[in-house]
């Protein structure tokens, strides 16, 4: 039945058979590199950002009503809605504006929650200290709990729609400009020509958008650690999308608006999972031409993979020890101290900071719900640090995807008596303010009876931890992460648990036991063909 | 007995060899993937692992076939005969030098620890490896219509299930030295052709097995109640049946026409009693109800010394004319010569049967031209057969007359067919069967 085989072409038979075992091997090999190497660039369709960045169709220098001689901001604000009259209604419906969002709670209960009334581990709390955290409030005088959110005289709209550069809010003074010359921390603020501004108006710059959101914080950076003034003129290599040498994009080509409603939010004090802004909606939700690490984004964010660090210009606050605060030169002057960088990292009135520049980020599970600790929640356990926001999901929520944090670490003023964190009044010249008398205890019974909350008397510190998801400072594709930066054992997600990652995990019984069936095999051929040889050479 | 034989065939071969390689490479890319070590690049481990994962399923699919349709997965069964002397002879035997406890045949390759190991390979540890590597490709995310809650247990048992193939490559490579020599096993592995025993009984028995079922002899097997048992494809095709399924449980009747089945009935009584019966012609009754001819034997079959049924082959006689209806008394009396001629027409080779019928002596024919064995009259009707036969063509049966020595001629029929060496037609042979004295008795 079987062939008889000729001798002499054994040879080549056998070498035709590692042929045809070898050859789709090396087309195999062929192929992956050639996909690997080869990889097309990235069309993007990118929404209407040219568009919405070409100068306004209107000359507003044009209208007489702008040409007028306007001698405060309300007057500018009149002659806006003038106009847009029913933009003050939208206005009034805003984040911007409110400073809140609607939440639902646990009860079911629909309450308003932002800025205005959730505690951070930064300068904690706008309660008594309205004039000088609404100097980034887009209104004009909310100087204490009993603004008006109804008059829509009181909306500043040059401080985003002025193209000239000039016009600017003084930083403790509820939102309003200076009158006459004033200078803040060695800064000079002149009194703005609204006449020139109203004139020269149009959709918002990096400018003006950044001249609140760099600056979060009480300096640049200090916040976000991905948002800061570099990126008004920057390069790709800090920004991809931003950078003037590649996209030059704007901020609101990708946070759109609906009628002053601008699309996103961040999770530090917000909490509605609506109207996000995301990757996706330029890049689709299969970007990558490998399949796996399409698959990847069902789980991963973006962010996680093309954010490998952040603060890659200016340093970021990492830190912030409220407990050391209070301390005074000889000469009776505030404390403050640098670091061989200029970066300051003690201030009599704020206490101790660490900053970090090129952070990589911690990484956590989000499906896109937030909770934050509300003013009057009960702090139980003090040994762990108190969630000032938790990002909600963990591996068993399918809607959870692993984002990339910032962590900012706090030791704030604390009623061990009520078990609640205090609002202090930092900000004032009154004889309570902690910034003008340097006491505790005093700025807490304002800070307290401002937000309406009880103070026992007694106060200490407690670490916190604030949660800031990263979404710029976006790098290319080159220093975007390898799969080896998570996938290895001591790799970027090390602290994520719940979940098996190839690369990362591993049984170390299994490996023990399968590592010693290995060795075991291998000693016992070594010896068994050791004793062969011996014994037959005997022979 | 031991004999130069070839054992695995290319297939087989092609098959074991690819699947070293895969192996190979998908515990070098896999251990990379487990963060073992870094070699290739993770992406490039996962991306080659899983091209490797998805030619190894093909290399497999092939080869469930090749094991069904060569027969080899009976190799595979497992036996428990001989396995404490097997692994008496790997833990004492082999370093006093005693012999294999078990003999490698063509028909029994593997010793019954191979068997064990193999077949657990086969049917554990690569089917398990093979399904949990693609839940580890496929259903790594929870958000899968199967919701495994994650990969962990897929790719730890994906993980011991690589260590076992690794201490599994180990001992087998060890054990490829065990061989006659170091190399012998895996010389053989490569060529295809190994040193092994000859069991005469089970050699005997395979090819009777493969004569019964590739035979161009129709073969057939009845119960005792004269229903089909068993037929073979030559059977089919005699009665232009295409299904097994046609014939098996019907009654022999259905084989024959009207007229001729009492002649049948005859035979079959005859067998059940015991009888034997060498070769009649028969006249068969085809699926589509032509006719055919052939002829019969028949023996009974025996379970426990009763008859239980009757089998027997059939060979196809419909395209002789009717003179060679000799042929079964020919096939009876089995007294055929056998000749070779080289290609110039001279005899090479005779038997003694032909020098019977001829009446020569071996020395008087050997070298001698094909002339000889004919007369005149008949000679241009050999001449022309052998150029048939030189241009390629073989010659089944035809009636020829001889010359024998002493001038006097017989009628015998005569085969012929062409010798090869290298596709050169380098002479022909053949067999002749005489139909003289028969038809004397007749």
């Amino acid at each position: 039945m079987e062939r008889t085989y000729i001798t002499k072409g054994k040879f080549a038979r056998v070498l035709m058979l590692f042929a045809v075992v070898l050859l789709p091997w090396l087309i195999a090999i062929f192929w992956v590199n050639k996909v690997s190497l080869e990889q097309k660039p990235v069309t993007v369709n990118i929404i209407n950002y040219k568009a919405d960045s070409l100068p306004s169709p209107v000359d507003h220098s044009a209208y007489e009503i702008l040409q007028q001689d306007f001698t405060t901001p309300q007057q500018v604000t009149e002659a806006c809605l003038s106009c847009h009259n029913k933009t003050g209604h939208d206005i009034m419906h805003t984040s911007h504006w409110k400073w809140s969002r609607p939440y639902v709670n646990e009860n079911g209960d629909t309450v308003e929650l932002g800025k205005k009334n959730i505690i951070n581990n930064f300068c904690v709390g706008t309660d008594s200290n309205e004039p000088r955290c609404t100097s980034c409030h887009i209104g004009y005088g909310w100087k204490d709990k009993d603004f008006d959110f109804k008059a829509e005289m009181n909306i500043d709209c040059i401080i985003c729609h002025d193209q000239t550069g000039t016009y600017k809010k003084f930083p403790v003074a509820a939102g309003y400009p200076v009158k006459e010359e004033k200078v803040f921390n060695g800064k000079k603020f002149l009194p703005p020509d609204y006449n020139k501004v109203a004139q020269n108006v149009g959709m918002p710059k990096r400018e003006n958008c950044g001249s609140c959101h760099y600056y979060g914080g009480g300096g640049n950076n200090v916040k976000h650690g991905d948002i800061e003034k570099v990126l008004t003129n920057t390069t790709k290599e800090v920004d991809i999308h931003m950078g003037v040498d590649g996209e030059n994009m704007s901020c609101t080509a990708c946070h759109a608006s609906d009628r002053h409603d601008i699309q996103g939010q961040l999770y530090s004090v917000s909490s509605y999972n609506q109207n996000r802004t995301t990757c996706e909606q330029c890049h689709t939700e299969t970007p990558h031409e490998n399949t796996i690490i399409n698959q990847h984004a069902n789980r991963v964010a973006c962010q996680t993979c093309h954010i490998p660090t952040y603060a890659k210009a200016a340093p970021t606050k990492m830190t912030w020890d409220w407990s050391t605060a209070g301390r005074h030169n000889e000469d009776g002057s505030v404390t403050v101290e640098k670091d061989s960088n200029g970066v300051m990292t003690y201030h009599g009135k704020k206490g101790t900071f660490e900053w970090a520049k090129n952070v990589t980020p911690e990484y956590t599970w989000f499906n896109g719900n937030a909770e934050h600790y509300l003013i009057g929640d009960k702090v139980e356990d003090t040994t762990v640090p108190v969630q000032i926001n938790t990002l909600l999901g963990d591996y068993g929520d399918l809607e959870a995807k692993i984002i990339p944090v910032k962590v900012h670490r706090g030791k704030q003023i604390y009623d061990p008596v009520n078990k609640t964190l205090i609002i202090p009044h930092l900000f004032g010249k009154d004889s309570t303010a902690y910034w003008k008398n340097f006491d505790w205890n005093k700025a807490s019974i304002t800070g307290m009876e401002a937000a309406g909350l009880p103070y026992s008397g007694e106060y200490s510190f407690v670490n916190t931890e604030m949660y800031w998801p990263l979404n710029h400072m976006v790098s290319s594709r080159e220093e975007s992460l390898k799969c080896i930066d998570c996938h290895s054992r001591d790799g970027r997600l090390d602290n994520l648990a719940g979940f098996y990652m190839p690369g990362r995990d591993r049984s170390v019984i299994l490996d023990t036991i399968g590592v010693l069936f290995i060795i075991l095999a291998f000693v016992g051929v070594v010896v068994h063909g050791a004793l062969r040889y011996f014994s037959s050479s005997k022979k | 007995m031991k004999k130069r034989t070839y054992i695995y065939r290319r297939f087989e071969r092609f098959w074991h060899w690819s699947q070293v390689l895969l192996i190979f490479f998908l515990a070098l890319t896999g251990f990379e993937i487990h963060s073992t070590y870094e070699l290739f690049g993770f992406e490039n481990a996962v991306n080659w692992h899983n091209i490797a994962a998805w030619a190894f399923l093909v290399l497999i699919t092939f080869t469930i076939f090749w094991h069904f349709d060569s027969g080899e997965w009976k190799q595979y069964i497992p036996t428990t005969k001989y396995i404490m002397a097997q692994i008496n002879y790997y833990i004492i035997g082999i370093f006093k030098g005693a012999p294999h406890p078990t003999h490698k045949t063509v028909y029994n390759k593997f010793n019954p620890l191979q068997r064990f190991t193999y077949l657990g390979l086969k049917l554990l540890v690569i089917p398990v490896q093979v399904v949990t590597g693609f839940l580890y490709m496929y259903y790594m995310y929870p958000e899968n219509p199967i919701h495994l809650g994650g990969i962990e247990i897929t790719a730890l048992i994906h993980t011991f299930g690589a260590f076992v193939l690794i201490a599994f490559v180990i001992f087998h490579v060890y054990l490829t030295t065990t061989g006659e020599t170091v190399l012998t096993s895996i010389k053989a592995m490569l060529t295809g052709w190994e040193v092994v025993d000859v069991d005469e009984e089970e050699e005997h028995v395979e090819h009777l097995k493969s004569a019964v079922k590739y035979s161009i002899a129709g073969y057939y097997r009845l119960d005792k109640n004269g229903n089909f048992l068993d037929v073979n494809e030559a059977w089919l095709k005699m009665y232009k049946c295409s299904d097994r399924e046609q014939i098996i449980g019907k009654h022999y009747s259905v084989a024959r026409r009207e007229e001729d089945v009492k002649a049948l009935d005859t035979i079959v009584s005859k067998v059940f009693e015991g009888e034997i019966i060498k070769a009649i012609p028969a006249t068969r009754k085809c699926r589509d109800g032509s006719i055919g001819k052939h002829i019969l034997s028949a023996n009974p079959t025996y379970a426990g010394g009763d008859v239980t049924g009757m089998e027997g082959f059939i060979i196809d006689i419909t395209d002789l004319d009717d003179e060679s209806e000799h042929l079964h008394y020919a096939v009876k009396n089995s007294k055929a010569g056998y000749y070779r001629l080289n290609h110039k027409g001279y005899y090479e080779d005779v038997n003694d049967a032909w020098l019977k019928l001829y009446g020569f002596e071996r020395d008087e024919i050997i070298g001698q031209h094909y002339s000889l064995s004919r007369t005149k009259e008949d000679l241009h009707k050999l001449d022309e057969m052998i150029a048939k036969v030189t241009s390629g063509k073989s010659i089944s049966n035809m009636i020829a007359t001889r010359k024998c020595k002493d001038g006097s001629t017989g009628k015998h029929i005569v085969s012929a067919n062409p010798v090869y060496d290298k596709d050169v037609v380098v002479g022909m042979e053949g067999f002749i069967l005489d139909i003289d004295s028969i038809k004397d008795e007749v």
